[in-house]
């Protein structure tokens, strides 16, 4: 059965969420929260502003030339010994890692936590094609255990008590443990710690991908993504293509924006970095490295340019934390691996809006996830515009002005830009309107303006601005500014009427 | 027929109306951002070992290698250490450390031996190559010397330091170490918070974190 959905409800799923969730939730939100203010503040918020700066235009510089980082990166990745492999969407990058995994008779999988492997639903084709596939973070862990989703994007299991965790360690494990963090994590380290010794391949996302050397970078805490990177004798990284940045210089400002957004940490534990597969038998590390690159949607976010910053993202969960909806109704609610309002922006992106049109009005707008957003996502923005995309259809083109609105656009500007042709056009629009004109009114116009005359009149055009101004106020001095505010405000008025009267025509 | 890998950056360059001869802007510069400023070397010491105590590491200040002795033998009984094994780089050879070890009781395993054997050992011993002191993060590089899974499978991982391996930030270790097929930042012990929220230390990796400066 396939984790990958094919409708997302939001509406429903929030009737189903637990009591005890939101609570569980807001604890966790609140800890990092709290501790991502205290390290800002430590750094100072002056030099905070300006990582997250730097943060946007390395990461967006790295999105608006992907192709030439993604040729790049192979290059290197190559070069340093490892294998590239490209995959178009999830069932493509199933069959590489199957292949992979045949190929070395894999039998028992160890998987660093990853969003991009749950995004592919790859558990599931692992254990389809007999091969045992095992999370390792201690949250991941308990959640694959109880057969459930994460609820959280850096506590996968923050909705589950001590007390559930040790009752689903002596249901699936057969152990009796005290309902204790330590005794439980215990456990966990022990049946785990021989899994890794056991595994023949190890499977793990990537944090970041360094074109410049062909670096795949792993941050943990546990330490799980060192043991799946270092034993197996084969090491896959699953990574969207949305994950490369340009060199280890970009590292300097997103490794710092990294953990103090996600726990409020100054660094996680442990920072991996990895280019290809162990130079030297002595030094231990994995004889073989593949990297797969996946799209599943990525090419298509990028097209559309009003929502391309999406694949900004570094998935530190701080917009999780900070948002008001997520905070009442925790991850299970977005229906998919990502939650909050990252998720309500990338899974109707990545699955189509007629899967998950629910999302991205699963938000109040209130704008804190673009204030916390450590690479500056204008996620509201991108909300609206998905909003005008479930009701008006996926066309992914820039398809907020349609060419007729342009060209209107274009032609207006250009007649209130030549004085000539501005006075031509006031003169000839009386002339036009005489026969149509009943006193101060045009009670009916011909068609598409039409849509207007059969609610209410439209007034009639007495005079050019210039004539106007003259009857009221005498003889036009050469007063430029006050000139200049006024046809700005006409050509306003121009605009806002013509992009009416074209919408009007179009909803038709 | 075009390959994925082929079909895929079409994609790319069509949607963001790019072609294979687009010109290629470097990085602009207002992404970067300058290294931390920094105190006196003695003071930037002083802030490594603060923030690795702060993490739950505990750090020792040893003024001469004649006191390595002591030290490891308090280790051996604060951590019940009985197998151990560690890097094989000159500096720790130069310090005598598997001598010692010896001496006062420990079996030494060698870092090449299986991952299954030297995840047995309760002790892996490593120097470190560079460390961040605004983090309290130690850089280490691998190579034959100085295999990867001696700071990674031992419950307990010591790390002896030179008082010359502080950076003042990123930048500098990235600029040395970035050719490297594989380093890693290791800062404090293994921990998580994955249950309740309940900070645990010692989960996948070292329980305990040991830091000596010579």
């Amino acid at each position: 059965m396939s984790n990958i959905p094919t409708h997302i409800d939001f509406r429903s799923n929030v009737q189903h969420v637990p009591p005890h969730m939101p609570p569980a939730v807001r604890k966790a939100t609140t800890k990092f929260l709290g501790n991502r203010a205290d390290v800002v503040n430590q750094l100072g918020t002056d030099r905070w502003e300006m990582l997250r700066q730097a943060g946007h235009e390395i990461r967006l510089h790295a999105i608006n030339h992907l192709d030439h980082y993604l040729t790049q990166l192979e290059e290197q990745v190559t070069r340093a010994g490892g294998q590239v492999h490209w995959a178009r969407d999830a069932t493509e990058a199933r069959s590489i890692v199957l292949q992979i995994a045949r190929e070395h008779h894999i039998k028992r999988v160890v998987k660093a936590k990853s969003m991009a492997t749950e995004e592919i639903d790859l558990n599931h084709a692992l254990q389809e094609a007999g091969i045992q596939a095992l999370e390792t973070d201690l949250g991941e862990y308990i959640v694959q255990l109880a057969g459930e989703m994460p609820s959280h994007i850096i506590v996968p299991a923050v909705h589950l008590t001590k007390e559930d965790i040790a009752d689903l360690f002596h249901q699936k494990l057969g152990v009796d443990a005290a309902p204790e963090p330590t005794a439980l994590t215990a456990i966990a380290h022990t049946k785990l710690r021989e899994e890794f010794l056991s595994a023949d391949m190890g499977v793990s996302g990537a944090n970041f991908m360094v074109a410049e050397t062909g670096t795949i970078v792993l941050v943990t805490n546990e330490g799980n993504g060192r043991m799946c990177s270092t034993l197996p004798p084969v090491h896959v990284a699953i990574a969207g293509i949305d994950k490369v940045v340009p060199d280890m210089a970009s590292l300097t400002v997103l490794l710092k924006l990294l953990a103090r957004s996600a726990t409020g940490q100054k660094i996680s534990t442990y920072t991996s970095f990895i280019t290809g597969p162990r130079r030297v038998d002595g030094e231990n590390g994995p004889q073989e490295f593949h990297l797969i690159l996946l799209d599943n949607g990525r090419t298509r976010i990028l097209q559309d340019e009003s929502a391309r910053e999406t694949l900004l993202c570094i998935r530190c969960g701080a917009c999780l934390n900070v948002c008001p909806v997520y905070n009442q109704v925790g991850g299970h609610a977005y229906g998919w691996v990502y939650s909050g309002p990252i998720g309500a922006i990338l899974s109707p992106q990545l699955l189509g809006t007629s899967v998950a049109a629910d999302l991205p009005f699963a938000s109040s707008l209130c704008g804190a996830c673009g204030d916390i957003c450590p690479v500056k996502i204008p996620i509201p923005k991108i909300l609206l515009h998905l909003r005008h995309r479930v009701v008006e259809g996926d066309a992914v083109e820039p398809a907020t002005t349609s060419p007729i609105i342009q060209a209107g656009v274009q032609a207006g500007a250009m007649a209130l830009g030549t004085p000539w042709l501005y006075q031509l056009g006031s003169q000839l629009l009386r002339l036009v309107e005489k026969p149509l004109q009943r006193g101060d009114w045009l009670p009916n116009l011909p068609p598409p303006a039409n849509r207007w005359t059969m609610v209410r009149p439209f007034p009639a055009f007495n005079a050019d601005f210039r004539t106007w101004w003259e009857r009221r106020v005498g003889k036009p001095r050469t007063n430029k500014r006050l000139r200049n505010l006024a046809l700005a405000v006409i050509a306003i008025e121009a605009l806002l009427f013509v992009g009416w009267l074209l919408l009007r025509k179009r909803k038709r | 027929m075009k390959s994925t890998r082929d079909e895929l950056l079409d994609k790319v360059r069509a949607a963001l109306k790019r072609d294979v001869n687009s010109i290629m802007p470097g990085v602009p510069s207002t992404a970067r951002i300058s290294p931390r400023s920094t105190g006196d070397a003695e003071a930037e010491r002083s802030l490594l070992f603060a923030e690795i105590e702060k993490l739950g590491g505990k750090t020792r200040r040893l003024t001469h290698s004649a006191n390595l002795k002591d030290a490891l033998q308090d280790l051996m009984r604060v951590e019940a250490i009985k197998k151990a094994t560690l890097w094989q780089t000159t500096d720790l050879k130069e310090l005598g450390i598997e001598e010692i070890l010896t001496s006062i009781g420990v079996e030494i395993v060698s870092p090449y031996a299986s991952n299954r054997v030297v995840a047995e050992c309760d002790l892996g011993i490593t120097g470190a190559d560079y460390a961040l002191p605004e983090t309290g993060t130690l850089v280490l590089r691998s190579s034959i010397e100085k295999p990867r899974t001696v700071s990674l499978l031992p419950r307990v991982h010591l790390a002896i330091i030179r008082p010359n391996i502080p950076r003042a930030d990123l930048h500098q270790v990235f600029d040395e170490v970035k050719r490297d097929g594989y380093f890693v930042f290791v800062t404090g012990p293994s921990r998580t918070a994955d249950i309740e929220l309940t900070l645990t230390i010692g989960v996948h990796g070292p329980q305990a974190l040991h830091v000596w400066a010579i």
